[in-house]
């Protein structure tokens, strides 16, 4: 990659995280009590933050798709890995309240409790990175569908999966408002 | 700019611009958001200070190649940005024990960088795990 390339990048990576993580903090988004609101049922604000970006965000990048502008980032489906995985995250979550993102935001507020979940996720990864051979010998060969998406395994247009999420979406947030989570 | 020294904006309004940021992220420079990977090249600084030849033979960090990128800076400026945000609403303030946890498990400090520091090590091989 050629030196400018680089440093664009770089560029283009912090502004987007200054922004990100400005909207993050306007919606209150990044405190462990919101957090951990949501996963008690109690305070739907974070739930509302994320499908809300995910509902923009997938209309408009699937537009820019269809206009061969864009490429789609898949991620495999490995039953082993990703339920395995995201239980275990869950635990982790539920004790940390702040997941790596918003922990980095936490910090910038002042919340320095995050400090401690920081470090605890580097070792995380290292730990995890002494784990891969093992995992990919057993974890990750469990359920491995490879690169699939809704759209593909149903033989629809993605439009359609679209539409239904969208309204799904819209149905959950009007539900959250009725019982004021 | 009274609007960026609000305490708080409907969650659905910044939803939705971080929706269209990360549209124009993907239309711009094809980077979709994401934070853990990032953890793994930190974890492996660390250890390249510490066992350099260990780290070297990993397949884990050989196929995470330890780089300064795109992301790295991504997740560095959210700090920044909440930061700026938060500085703007005179909301920056040190709260070492949340309030929630400070109801249930009481005020100490030091229960809860404990709880936080294993909760985080758990959350994030937990992550990897499932490639998040």
């Amino acid at each position: 990659m050629r030196e400018g390339t680089a440093m664009n990048e770089l560029l283009t990576g912090a502004i987007t995280g200054i922004l990100f993580g400005f909207l993050m903090q306007k919606a209150q988004v990044i405190r462990y009590d919101r957090q951990l609101a949501a996963l008690r049922f109690k305070d739907m604000t974070i739930v509302k933050f994320m499908l809300t970006t995910t509902l923009v965000a997938m209309v408009g990048i699937y537009l820019l798709f269809d206009l061969g502008l864009v490429k789609l980032s898949v991620k495999p489906l490995i039953l082993g890995g990703n339920v395995l995985g995201g239980l275990i995250f869950g635990i982790g979550w539920g004790i940390v309240g702040y997941c790596p993102a918003t922990a980095m935001g936490a910090l910038g507020e002042g919340r320095y409790d995050s400090v401690f979940g920081l470090l605890g996720m580097i070792l995380g990864a290292g730990i995890y990175a002494e784990a891969y051979p093992l995992m990919k010998a057993t974890v990750l060969t469990w359920g491995d569908f490879g690169k699939i998406t809704l759209p593909g395994v149903l033989g629809i247009n993605h439009w359609i999966v679209i539409v239904i999420l969208v309204a799904v979406f819209i149905a959950l947030f009007r539900w959250f408002e009725k019982k004021g989570l | 700019m009274n609007v960026l020294r609000e305490k708080m904006w409907s969650p659905y309004v910044a939803g939705a611009l971080a929706g269209l940021l990360l549209v124009l992220s993907v239309l711009v420079t094809g980077k979709f958001f994401g934070a853990s990977t990032t953890f793994v090249r930190a974890a492996n600084y660390v250890e390249q200070a510490v066992a350099p030849e260990k780290v070297a033979g990993m397949e884990y960090f050989i196929k995470e190649k330890a780089k300064i990128d795109w992301q790295f800076l991504f997740v560095v400026g959210v700090l920044f940005g909440a930061l700026a945000s938060a500085w703007l609403s005179k909301e920056k303030k040190a709260v070492a024990v949340p309030p929630m946890w400070e109801g249930r498990f009481g005020a100490s400090r030091v229960r809860r960088g404990v709880a936080a520091f294993l909760g985080g090590v758990v959350l994030m091989f937990g992550a990897r795990l499932a490639d998040g």
